[in-house]
């Protein structure tokens, strides 16, 4: 009983007409009201820099939909949102996250932090639990003490602060790699141990450049080129990186 | 009568493994995975959930389900505080949670949950699923690897247990669950509850544990066996 | 698998029940109690799905209190189970009780008596009542050792000799059983088998 997938895919079998004849409605595929447009988003947290970085091919099945759709959504000046999956939902949650920050800039009057907008999207993922966002997120930005914070979650919401992630279709491919190369102990271990590793930025920097490259030359849905941004208290730094257009 | 109380639980985020608690003189929470079908979401999920200070909550099934409930469940009996002025009690916490849960019934939500603290009355433990099962109880063992941990578990526990044996036998119930369900791994957490409220008291990778109670390969049950 | 018996004797009604919850194929606890007193005299065994038995005995119970409170007069038997026979009926086309059970009680006057009701809310007063699988094998023993002069001993004896049967013959028998008797002087455990 406990072991069911955390989510189940809100299908309904069929609408409308096709279900009056029920001699074809087997043979046909059944409706849904999700895609998956692919994308990879990867995210890597230092000790003063934050690294997010996603690609912009859009796609449908076999067909290239856009090269160049941006999956980072800027919440504030410190705060991103980085999003795969399907982009009908994508749109829906980042027209929503940005309602709800614009009311929180207005209440409080200051930028959301990366914490509390983790929460927010955790909730928000959540609330539509019965019929889930078919999204794949990471949210990001720097943490009080000015250290890169990463968070990560599952279409329906449950999410946990990580130091490095990786969703979309390319998370096979990268994040084996980036636990190869940055896993650190357990924030769970006692006693404590640090559990994020601290690499040079330039180090992060080509580690997120090398991963997209690679997995762009395996999986079909990472391509054209990848946008990589580096959170600092200084400010963002925004890089596209090409990538193969096959 | 009963002095304090442990719970345990199993850490690798999203989908089944194992967390048990038992309930003795003092009482304690361990456990570590999250998988999202064989992939590995996460091995640092946080199973045990600390409600407050004198609550936890243990996650299995439905990762999502379990951090939005609990944390729900904590707002509840915040609430609870501001009304009545004092904490509320393990059995009417785990009730809110049993009756949020009746509500969702047969809609599709998967949590298996324990809930473990310190009351007026001592120690408490409960066991709280999706089906809005709800019962008071001494030691119980959830999740995928539960089987597992039961068989060290019942036969190592008894009421009257020193604090120190009990952390011993969740830690190693948890390993060896963790051993033998590949769906179980990642990290032990051991709580130990007691009127001042939860201490986390272990935090062990299971892969260390391994060879700590393993030291030679030899002496492992599943040396030597080949047949030819 | 939960079992539930009940016997109607002269002057008393007795109820026995399996005393373990399980969660899929484990035995998570064998003191479980499935024998809800709601009041005095009254008492309701039940079984079925875990979550919807409690809450549905929790709001009969607390129902039943209520009415007690309100009017200053409590219920008998059989208002209890017609009370509980419309609710079943009720909810079954909404949201169903997955809940079979047996109301017993004893009332000044009109004496003992035992209702046996599924979860279609169909009910009816029984001399003898049982639920679950292992009512299969105990029904037939008691249709043949019941009689109306049964002593409180003899029906104990019953319930001892059906629940030996369960233990013997049915491949999922629960571990630990337990039997409560009301009469004119209220509820009492009679003991743990």
């Amino acid at each position: 009983m406990l072991a069911p997938p955390p989510f189940r895919l809100h299908t309904p079998a069929s609408v409308g007409p096709a279900n009056a004849s029920s001699d074809n409605t087997r043979s046909r595929p059944a409706w849904s009201p999700y895609d998956d447009n692919g994308g990879t988003c990867v995210a890597v947290a230092g000790s003063d820099y934050c690294i997010v970085a996603a690609s912009t091919r859009l796609s449908t099945g076999f067909s290239i939909l856009t090269r160049d759709c941006s999956k980072l959504f800027k919440i504030s000046e410190q705060v991103y949102i980085a999003s795969a999956g399907f982009q009908g939902d994508v749109r829906a949650l980042q027209k929503m996250l940005q309602t709800r920050n614009v009311m929180y800039e207005h209440i409080h009057r200051k930028p959301m932090s990366a914490s509390a907008l983790a929460q927010l999207l955790g909730n928000n993922l959540y609330y539509k639990r019965f019929f889930p966002y078919f999204t794949w997120n990471l949210c990001v930005g720097l943490d009080p003490e000015g250290k890169g914070s990463v968070y990560t979650y599952d279409p329906v919401g449950s999410f946990e602060r990580v130091g490095f992630s990786c969703q979309g279709s390319g998370k096979d491919l990268i994040q084996p790699v980036l636990d190869n190369q940055l896993k650190a102990a357990s924030p769970l271990v006692v006693p404590a141990k640090d559990w994020m590793s601290a690499l040079p930025l330039e180090q992060a920097q080509d580690l997120v450049r090398d991963a997209f490259v690679s997995a762009g030359e395996r999986d079909i849905y990472t391509g054209d080129s990848v946008e990589i941004l580096t959170i600092t208290k200084d400010g963002v730094n925004k890089e596209i990186l090409d990538l193969k257009k096959d | 009568m009963s002095r304090y109380a442990l719970a345990f639980v199993n850490i690798n985020m999203l989908g089944p493994a194992s967390s048990l608690c038992l309930l003795f003189k003092t009482w304690t929470a361990l456990s570590a995975r999250a998988s999202m079908g064989t992939y590995i979401s996460s091995q640092t999920v946080k199973k045990v959930i600390e409600i407050n200070p004198y609550l936890l909550g243990t996650m299995a099934g439905g990762a999502a389900d379990c951090q939005f409930w609990l944390r729900n469940l904590g707002m509840q009996c915040r609430l609870y505080e501001l009304k009545n002025g004092h904490r509320i009690t393990v059995k009417a916490a785990s009730k809110l949670l049993a009756n949020t849960l009746f509500g969702y019934k047969g809609m599709g939500l998967s949590m298996g949950t324990m809930i473990a603290g310190w009351d007026v009355g001592g120690p408490g433990l409960y066991y709280v699923d999706s089906d809005a099962q709800r019962t008071k109880g001494q030691i119980f063992s959830v999740g995928s690897g539960s089987l597992y941990a039961y068989g060290i578990l019942d036969d190592g526990y008894n009421f009257d247990m020193e604090v120190e044996d009990a952390i011993e036998l969740g830690q190693r119930s948890i390993y060896h669950a963790t051993y033998r369900d590949a769906v179980s791994g990642g990290t032990v957490s051991v709580y130990h509850v007691t009127k001042d409220g939860w201490k986390k008291v272990r935090g062990a990778d299971v892969g260390d544990l391994h060879y700590k109670y393993y030291p030679d390969a030899d002496q492992h049950p599943t040396y030597g066996a080949s047949p030819l | 698998m939960e079992y539930l018996m009940g016997i109607k004797g002269k002057d008393f009604v007795m109820v026995c029940s399996d005393t373990s919850a399980a969660q899929q194929i484990i035995t998570i606890k064998h003191d479980e109690d499935k024998i809800i007193p709601i009041d005095n005299h009254k008492l309701m065994a039940t079984s079925g799905e875990p979550g919807d038995r409690v809450m549905f005995s929790e709001f009969i119970m607390a129902n039943v209190r209520l009415y007690a409170l309100r009017f200053g007069a409590s219920l008998s038997t059989k208002a209890v189970a017609n009370f509980t026979r419309s609710e079943m009926a009720k909810a079954l086309r909404q949201k169903p009780y997955q809940t079979n059970l047996l109301i017993a009680g004893f009332d000044e006057g009109a004496g003992p008596s035992l209702y046996w009701m599924d979860y279609l809310a169909t009910m009816h007063s029984m001399n003898i009542a049982g639920t679950g699988y292992g009512s299969y094998f105990v029904l037939s023993m008691f249709d043949k050792l019941w009689h109306r002069d049964l002593s409180q001993d003899e029906a104990f004896e019953m319930m001892k000799k059906g629940v030996v049967e369960v233990k013997a013959r049915l491949v999922v028998a629960p571990s630990a059983f337990q039997v409560k008797v009301i009469d004119k002087d209220g509820t009492r455990l009679l003991g743990k088998l």
